[in-house]
């Protein structure tokens, strides 16, 4: 008798499972952030400055239409809890526009969550290779930072724990094809707690 | 005609005072309602505003004159919104004191140790407690 009450319950979490793992296909939720997100451990030992200058010294050092190679720190990034969102701005602006509102609103709800509170984010604004390194460089780091803005003011996400920095096309996410729309991102890196 | 006007409001006034009393919503459920009821008046009059220091939403009650009816009813009610959810957080700490001091006993205070042991009590919490958890959006 318990048998068979214990196998319709598992159906029953099984169909809850693939209905939401359908749901978070289509359209992210405030959960999905959290998962990627959280689970980091000991505090990271890069600082926002050092990644922002690191990104500014692959411009002098290595000038030209696109960045020759990774990131000095880009392994050591890549080994963090992170996350990837598309935020729309206005064209040429650091405007975020009212279609992405809503995404601005899910990592305002993932932030204030006790499953990521007390650990240290950078938010890093990066563009495609349309445009010379110089200004989507620039360009990134104002959009980087209207996003921050937006958290710790309007949705009052403690400021202390939040970093923004722009990488502009420094950090592509797929240098085969450096003018796709997937290199446009705004990526969430959990640095851990302090 | 009278009778089915008051009927309304009545209803109306009852749906709010349980929405006050029994929910919140997240942030992300309250600028939606701002972009989808203000989106073409954000497009038209706010266009360079930005969503920081509630820089939207303070230009569009500038221009309320302006603003369609919707978005005027709209961004007041967003406001609301976000401010609720903000009291409901800043209320946990108070209104879970006790339980905090009967079940978390040795957490360290801040960086949510303290939140996510009350979620990780969530059976023996109190109710009061439990509620308060979840009106913040924590849980």
């Amino acid at each position: 008798m318990s048998k068979i009450f214990l196998g319709s319950v598992t159906a029953a979490i099984a169909i809850i499972a693939c209905a939401s793992g359908a749901l978070s296909q289509t359209k992210l939720s405030r959960n999905e952030i959290i998962n990627s997100l959280q689970g980091a451990q000991n505090e990271v030992n890069i600082s926002a400055d050092e990644l922002q200058k690191a990104a500014i010294e692959n411009i002098e050092k290595y000038p030209g239409a696109n960045s020759p190679q990774q990131l000095p720190l880009a392994e050591k990034l890549a080994s963090l809890r992170q996350f990837n969102l598309e935020i729309t701005f206005h064209f040429d602006s650091a405007t975020i526009a009212p279609g992405s509102y809503e995404t601005v609103g899910l990592i305002a709800d993932a932030l204030h969550t006790p499953y990521l509170q007390g650990q240290t984010f950078f938010i890093v604004g990066h563009t495609d290779a349309k445009g010379t390194r110089q200004y989507n460089l620039e360009l990134s780091i104002k959009r980087a930072n209207a996003v921050r803005d937006a958290l710790v003011t309007t949705f009052q996400v403690p400021a202390e724990y939040l970093f923004a920095v722009g990488l502009g096309e420094e950090q592509l996410r797929d240098p085969s094809n450096p003018d796709a729309a997937v290199n446009r991102r705004v990526q969430l890196i959990n640095l851990g707690y302090k | 005609m009278k009778f089915l006007r008051v009927s309304a409001s009545t209803v109306f006034l009852m749906m709010s005072v349980s929405l006050a009393s029994a929910q919140t919503v997240g942030f992300a459920d309250a600028i939606k309602i701002l972009a989808a009821s203000c989106g073409k008046d954000i497009r038209a009059y706010c266009q360079s505003a930005s969503l920081a220091n509630s820089g939207i939403t303070n230009c569009l009650e500038k221009n309320q004159s302006r603003v369609s009816q919707k978005c005027n009813a709209d961004r007041q009610i967003v406001v609301g919104l976000i401010a609720a959810r903000l009291a409901a957080q800043s209320e946990v700490a108070k209104i879970c004191n006790r339980d905090m001091a009967q079940y978390c006993k040795g957490v360290k205070p801040g960086a949510g140790h303290m939140l996510r042991c009350l979620l990780k009590a969530k059976p023996s919490v109190s109710a009061k407690c439990n509620e308060a958890i979840d009106l913040a959006g924590y849980r």
